[in-house]
């Protein structure tokens, strides 16, 4: 059959399966269809949830029947079976309106990596050589079990402990029920690029303990202090849709970017105005441009509330943050300091975004409170055009809030720097289990904290992931996870939206190897300890989400897709359309989910500090997150690794990013290598020279150098955490990951090689300059 | 098509969306390094001035359909070749393998297959079943997703109406967040597409080239 004929068979395929009645069988969403009735050649399309990051989109999966190669009881057979092809964004779902970014489009190839984990393993070999035989469910929940129950036979509860990436839906709600039965710890997240700084400010400030949303679509000015927005950020789908309508959306009227960041990110790229700050004083030029705004009375000080209050000397006009002063500490002329002020004040609405390296900075709080208590002076705070904080709906499950516990307990948790250091220090480590949840801190943490060690201390480990990675890789049984086409997934956005959110999808397909989902694990490990009290009500995780949903409000019954019969209740019209979604009424204001504390003394600025001295170490080191990687999670999917970096056009390498002017002066060219050294680490990295980087910086994102992560990310490049300092935030002992000063030299002879999509042989960009 | 330089970021959502929807496979970082990465739709990306005062703009590029299209006349077996929509086609199956059109198009949007692709079991299961897999020797480059236009007029037809305007997408176009890429029927004056191709920021790629691109690139305005 040639094409044309092909073409011509599926079409005849695709009309009669139309007139079969079912109106539009390409964006059809049906809860789970037996498999016999899969039309070959015709797609059907179920909602899910993109895993990749925090932002929750909603996707839609395209599903066509295929033949797959599975073992079962050990024979391979070839089955028919539905299997998803492409991954779109769902257009009724809140935060991806149909749209996905760059990595939830390759999300895809997490299911059909060749490299994911296929059956349960036990440990062989010396930990971490990665020697490992295939056991049986029943053998690895049985010794799982056994290990948990032995701990609550020595009445050793607490010694349990459970490492997951940060996620809000009711998958952590029932490891934290799990852990809190039991009488363990609640679980613990760490991550790189974790934001506990922002939330902490949110809290002080608005009494919102979460990540902001920007009604982009209707703002008139953005000022942004180094949050890449548009690249990797809080909720990149929803805002990329926002950025779209503020720059053409409104005929006539479009809205300015300004973007502050020592290194131009993708974002900055996309600014009208971009200003290199020097690293560690962000917040010091928002409180220059509150400064002339108070002074000017474009605003008065009281507009800007309890925000206003935290900030020392508000009430009195800011006398500390005068022009010249500004400019001084921040190397941004006072003449633009003040227009952008008037700008600010006179284009609302207007809004300030503050995000990534301004917050990783020792200081990191202060410069949050101050473009909190910028937006409140400015009148942007739950306001159109400005910043909004998405509701949370109450789906917490019956019958017991262990999440509202779990919330409280977690603000008084344990860094992982302080938990590694318990363990290494102690003769008897105070985790005895630990069970692993994708989270890979033995990558994202710098070596000072020694967490690899301490691990390696933990009697017992074992993890649920889909890999092999440089922390899964030291269990000592693993017993993987489905991936999430194949299983139940369910998550609560924290940000990208003004509804009330809570997303739910039914497995996509079939699960392709012999895996099981964690939840489902977790709840037959549970069954099988005595001493569990009050035992988990619920046999599988889909009751248990069945329970989350049916709790929430039916008047929020969300509209029904074209074509789909109206189902008839809240768990049917969720799995339905990917989740439950509720308008907040308008006027209304969510509560604040936090009790407003007393913030003792209100906050001033004082220098950030950073590790190395400078004339040893003259460099500020910036690691960001990747385009494609994110945080070096994403680093084994091939599409990604090829993905072209739209900054840099790199691909399949690291890089670290000079500017000219400086690898002129140390005579460095685009391509040498060089080592960069801190006081911590040193690592080796081919040179690209980027006009859009400060002299004093250097930059490199993060993402390559995996010891262990699949055939594509293994010994690739090198991992920029190696070098950062244990240094952090000192108001909330989060890493300040890019508080590290480094010093760099060139490497003579050493054939790292910069891979490039551009000015290899296919793009001559000089033919298109100028046009 | 029409693509608004003022809306794209740069996110690349486009680039992996192509190659999830074409079947583009990738060949690792030897060949990368070769200049042999297939990417049928890149974002160009051009840095104007020097610290402090720089710029850096995107510019999303895909075949540009061009209506008097170089890379046409040049193939001995008629492997590249216009539609009756106006579309600029390519036969693999005719393919030859001679890349002068690889070399006419002055777009440099097309692209040779040095070796047969190939996939990491079980990655192929993604693979698109209403998509061709290219073998050695053959060029190939950005259809607009011509799958998709024919399951569209497909799905019209059986329902007795004629396209509605939006309602097809490439997959650059339905994946890109920002809207920037704007697909429909240049045909149809009332058209989004031909509406925007009509706009006063709008330029063509390398016009002075006489190739007649059915692309239309709206500028990127500046607030300053
Ligand atoms: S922003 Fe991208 S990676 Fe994150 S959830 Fe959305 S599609 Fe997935
Ligand atoms: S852009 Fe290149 S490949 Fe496309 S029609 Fe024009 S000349 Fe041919
Ligand atoms: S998806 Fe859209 S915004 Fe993103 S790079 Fe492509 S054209 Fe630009």
């Amino acid at each position: 059959m040639d094409r044309r004929e092909f073409l011509k068979a599926s079409a005849i395929t695709g009309a009669s399966a139309t007139l079969a009645g079912c109106g539009h069988p390409e964006h059809q969403l049906i809860r789970f269809i037996p498999e016999e009735e899969l039309v070959p050649g015709v797609a059907t399309w179920k909602p899910s949830i993109c895993p990749l990051c925090p932002a929750g989109c909603g996707l839609l999966v395209r599903v066509m029947e295929g033949d797959a190669e599975v073992v079962r009881n050990g024979q391979i057979g070839l089955i028919k079976m539905g299997l998803a092809k492409k991954l779109e964004g769902n257009p009724a779902h809140p935060i991806s309106q149909g749209k996905l970014c760059v990595r939830g489009q390759a999300a895809i190839q997490i299911t059909y990596h060749p490299d994911r984990l296929r059956h349960p393993l036990k440990r062989t070999g010396p930990r971490g050589a990665g020697a490992f035989q295939e056991v049986t469910w029943d053998q690895a929940i049985d010794e799982l079990a056994s290990k948990v129950g032995a701990l609550a036979e020595a009445n050793n509860q607490g010694a349990l402990a459970f490492w997951m990436r940060p996620s809000r839906g009711q998958r952590r709600e029932l490891v934290a029920q799990f852990l809190h039965r039991f009488g363990a710890p609640p679980p613990f997240s760490f991550e790189l690029f974790g934001e506990d700084v922002l939330r902490r400010a949110n809290a002080l400030s608005f009494g919102r303990e979460q990540l902001p949303t920007f009604d982009l679509a209707r703002t008139r000015y953005v000022i942004s202090f180094g949050a890449d927005f548009l690249g990797t950020w809080n909720s990149p789908v929803s805002q990329n849709i926002g950025y779209g309508l503020m720059r053409q959306g409104r005929p006539g009227q479009r809205a300015k970017l300004v973007q502050l960041e020592p290194r131009m990110s993708q974002t900055g790229a996309n600014a009208d105005e971009w200003l290199p700050i020097r690293p560690g004083t962000e917040g010091v030029l928002a409180l220059g441009l509150a400064h002339v705004i108070l002074n000017g009375r474009m605003r008065s000080a009281d507009a800007a509330g309890r925000a206003g209050t935290l900030v020392d000397g508000w009430m009195n006009g800011l006398p500390d943050f005068t022009l010249p002063h500004v400019e001084t500490l921040t190397g941004i002329a006072a003449a633009r300091v003040e227009r952008i002020a008037r700008e600010l004040a006179e284009s609302a609405p207007a809004v300030a975004i503050i995000g990534g390296a301004p917050l990783a900075q020792t200081n990191g709080l202060f410069h949050a409170l101050a473009v909190n208590a910028l937006n409140a002076l400015v009148g942007s705070v739950e306001t159109p055009g400005g910043v909004f904080f998405t509701p949370i709906p109450n789906a917490s499950s019956k019958p017991d809030a262990a999440g509202e516990r779990e919330r409280r307990r977690q603000s008084a948790a344990p860094t992982l720097d302080k938990l590694a250091a318990g363990i290494l220090s102690a003769e008897r480590p105070p985790i005895q289990i630990l069970l692993l949840d994708e989270a890979n801190p033995v990558f994202a943490a710098p070596p000072a904290w020694r967490v690899k060690d301490a691990l390696q201390k933990i009697p017992f480990i074992a993890s649920f992931g889909n890999f092999l990675d440089e922390t899964s890789i030291l269990a000592d049984l693993i017993l993987p996870d489905h991936s999430f086409l194949e299983s139940w997934v369910d998550d609560v956005p924290e940000a990208g939206t003004t509804m009330a959110v809570a997303s739910v999808a039914p497995p996509v397909m079939k699960a392709l190897h012999q895996t099981r989902a964690m939840p489902d694990v977790l709840l037959d490990v549970a069954r099988r300890l005595p001493r569990l009290n009050p035992p988990l009500p619920w046999q599988t995780f889909e009751q248990m989400l069945r329970a989350s949903f049916e709790a929430l409000p039916a008047r929020a019954a969300p509209q029904t897709t074209p074509g789909v019969q109206p189902a008839v209740d809240v768990w049917s019209k969720a799995q339905e359309q990917g989740g439950w979604w509720a308008e907040t009424p308008a006027g209304t204001r969510p509560p604040p989910n936090v009790a407003t504390r007393d913030p003792g003394r209100p906050v001033s600025f004082v220098a950030a500090r950073f590790d190395g001295e400078t004339n040893e170490y003259p460099f500020h080191f910036l690691p960001y997150a990747s385009q494609a990687f994110l945080d070096g999670s994403l680093a084994h999917l091939p599409w990604l690794q090829e993905l072209p970096d739209v900054v840099t056009t790199a691909m399949w390498s690291s890089w670290a990013e000079i500017n000219p002017k400086t690898a002129e002066r140390l005579q460095i060219a685009q391509g040498n290598v060089v080592e960069i050294a801190s006081r911590h680490g040193s690592l080796r990295a081919p040179v690209l020279l980027s006009p859009g980087i400060a002299p004093d910086v250097i930059a490199m994102p993060v993402g390559q150098g995996h010891e262990h992560y699949t055939r594509y990310a293994t010994g690739r490049g090198a991992n920029p955490i190696s070098l950062l300092a244990p240094i952090v935030e000192e108001e909330t002992g989060a890493l300040a990951w890019a508080a590290t000063r480094v010093r760099v030299s060139r490497v003579v002879g050493a054939d790292l090689q910069l891979i490039l999509f551009a000015g290899a042989l296919r793009e001559r960009p000089h033919e298109h300059e100028g046009r | 098509m029409a693509v608004d330089l003022d809306r794209c970021t740069g996110c690349e959502a486009c680039v992996t969306a192509c190659h999830a929807e074409n079947n583009i496979p990738t060949v690792g970082d030897t060949q990368a390094a070769r200049g042999r990465a297939l990417h049928w739709m890149r974002v160009e990306r051009y840095w104007e001035g020097e610290f402090p005062d720089v710029r850096l703009k995107f510019r999303p590029v895909m075949c540009q359909q061009c209506d008097a299209a170089p890379c046409e006349p040049v193939c001995p077996t008629y492997a590249a070749h216009h539609t009756d929509e106006g579309l600029n086609a390519q036969v693999y199956n005719r393919c030859i393998g001679t890349r002068y059109c690889a070399n006419a198009c002055p777009y440099n949007v097309r692209f040779f297959n040095f070796f047969n692709p190939s996939w990491d079991k079980p990655l192929h299961l993604q693979l698109n079943p209403d998509v061709s897999v290219r073998e050695v020797g053959v060029m190939e480059k950005c259809t607009f997703c011509v799958q998709r236009i024919k399951a569209a007029e497909v799905q019209a037809k059986a329902e007795d109406r004629s396209l509605k305007d939006g309602e097809l997408k490439p997959a650059c176009a339905q994946a890109c967040p920002a809207t920037a890429l704007v697909f429909g029927d240049l045909n149809d004056p009332e058209s989004e597409v031909s509406r925007l191709s009509r706009s006063p920021r709008g330029t063509k790629l390398l016009d002075d080239q006489g190739t007649q691109p059915k692309v239309t690139y709206l500028q990127r305005q500046s607030s300053e």
